[in-house]
């Protein structure tokens, strides 16, 4: 579905990424782990068209999408949640939520299975988006990117800020919208949070991926366990 | 005292309406715009030909509306395509540079081509009643048609699809592009709703008194204080800050003089930046 190959990116001319390649297949659960500055976010940006890469190639859905910008990258059905969310504060609920689904009008069956997802933001309706707290605001991040009907959701630290009772919350709103079957790539620095919800998982180092496998042989992996699960 | 209160709302709903076209412009790109009183003025004037044209008032009047959205058109399809490339305070200068420079030459042209032309749509008809007080039949229309505008620019803003992605491009550039939405496209509209703001204020103005060819930069300075009164970036603190302001300048002018009136306008404008430096209503920093 998504096939990432040989991508660069950085900023001002200085790769953060270096030939980074992956993909995620329909149906699956990718995460890319990695510590604070390895680039997962630059790399993130630059497969949604936020920045376009120096090099590569991004192919979703068998079309070339590289360098195509975020707005039209979302309409083809990415969508991209990144750890600082970028709501609308000043709007409501219901209307961050609205725009998710622009330029169609709100589709009500899925406003519906958002708001079965998340009680919460029904609860919240009518209230001010930059009123609420960390872990309300990453539920409406997610929801108002379901609205746009994605093909794939992009998760960028999704547990960013939250409490460890609401981060695995929230893990546990992805691994539902998995069982329905969407189609999700995480980056993530709670790696075991993401390692319990995710089939294959890469890990990014330095702005390169140092090393792939399942979840399973990740988590085997004498090296993640020591540089992301605390094993000794 | 009810008189020139009623006169200030009058003029305060004037304010309001070209503060507004100014700090759309700012709120959704950065981008101040300097010629925007220019805009006004050459729309009263497209109108003002038009008529001499032999074209009714009314019909000549829409004429200035296109010609006002044109020339912000024009500005976002030229002068500001630099202005967009930069981000911050170096868009903000550029900005402020270019708008200042394109305000000078539409000035000069005007007042060779068309010296001391101005729009003057007289309307008669019997002064109404409001409150107590005497209006002029121009006053009463001006209004009318302004508060109409300020109508639909709330219906726009707050209830459909277009005015909310406008506003999540004010609050949000890149969560805007996340949903979908294309800020290039949204400022390009923005300016096209400026500049047809500017042609509604010359063309109400010019029903209470005439707008002539030289009043580009008082009204540019105008909607300027009012802005920065009310907040940059905010709709409703444009709207706000105009009733204040516009009272203030009527009371002022029949109480103290008119010869005063900018001065106390000047000001009451430093003293709420002293009190309250993001304005009326401002959000940002």
């Amino acid at each position: 579905m998504l096939e990432v190959e040989g991508v660069s990116a950085g900023y001002r001319g200085s790769d953060v990424v270096r030939d980074v390649s992956f993909h995620v297949d329909e149906g699956e659960t990718v995460m890319i782990i990695g510590s604070n500055g390895a680039g997962k976010t630059t790399l993130f940006r630059a497969v949604c068209g936020l920045l376009p890469p120096s090099s590569g190639e991004v192919r979703f859905l068998g079309e070339d999408i590289t360098g195509l910008p975020a707005q039209k990258v979302v309409r083809r059905g990415l969508a991209f949640v990144p750890a600082e969310r970028h709501l609308f504060p000043q709007m409501t609920v219901e209307e961050n939520l609205m725009l998710g689904a622009y330029p169609e009008k709100p589709d009500p069956d899925t406003l519906e299975t958002v708001l079965e997802l998340f009680p919460r933001l029904g609860e919240r309706f009518r209230q001010l988006a930059g009123t609420m707290s960390g872990g309300e605001q990453q539920m409406l991040a997610v929801g108002r990117a379901l609205m746009s009907q994605p093909r794939l959701l992009v998760l960028d630290e999704p547990t960013t800020g939250l409490a460890p009772i609401v981060a695995r919350n929230a893990y546990a709103a992805l691994e539902r919208l998995r069982e329905q079957g969407l189609t999700i790539l995480v980056a993530e620095q709670q790696v075991p949070l993401a390692l319990a919800v995710s089939d294959r998982g890469y890990v990014l180092e330095n702005g390169a991926i140092g090393l792939a496998g399942t979840s399973a042989e990740l988590a085997s992996d004498p090296r993640v366990r020591s540089a992301y699960l605390g094993v000794v | 005292m009810t008189a020139s209160i009623l006169d200030g709302i009058v003029l305060g709903l004037q304010f309001g309406v070209l503060a507004a076209g100014l700090t759309l412009v700012y709120g959704l790109g950065g981008v101040l715009n300097l010629a925007y009183g220019q805009i006004a003025v050459v729309s009263g004037l497209v109108t003002l030909l038009t008529m001499e044209a032999g074209v009714p008032a009314v019909p000549a009047a829409l004429i200035g509306l296109v010609a006002g959205g044109a020339l912000g058109l024009i500005f976002d399809l030229t002068i500001l395509q630099p202005v967009y490339r930069r981000h911050g305070e170096a868009r903000v200068l550029l900005s402020l540079l270019l708008t200042l420079g394109a305000a000078f030459v539409i000035d000069g042209y005007l007042n060779w081509r068309y010296p001391l032309r101005g729009l003057n749509l007289r309307i008669t008809g019997d002064p109404l009643v409001v409150f107590g007080v005497r209006m002029r039949m121009g006053s009463v229309v001006a209004s009318g048609i302004t508060i109409v505008v300020i109508g639909v620019l709330y219906w726009l803003f707050r209830y459909t699809r277009l005015g909310r992605a406008i506003r999540s491009v004010i609050q949000d550039e890149e969560g805007s592009r996340l949903v979908g939405i294309d800020p290039q496209l949204m400022m390009r509209l923005i300016l096209v709703l400026s500049g047809v703001l500017a042609a509604i204020v010359a063309i109400t103005r010019s029903m209470v008194a005439p707008v002539n060819v030289r009043a580009g930069f008082s009204l540019t300075v105008l909607g300027l204080i009012v802005t920065v009164v009310g907040g940059l970036g905010s709709i409703p603190g444009a709207f706000l800050a105009g009733l204040v302001l516009g009272i203030i300048n009527s009371v002022a002018s029949s109480y103290i003089g008119t010869f005063l009136s900018l001065i106390i306008l000047l000001v009451a404008a430093a003293i709420t930046i002293v009190i309250r430096p993001t304005g009326l209503l401002g959000v940002r920093e």
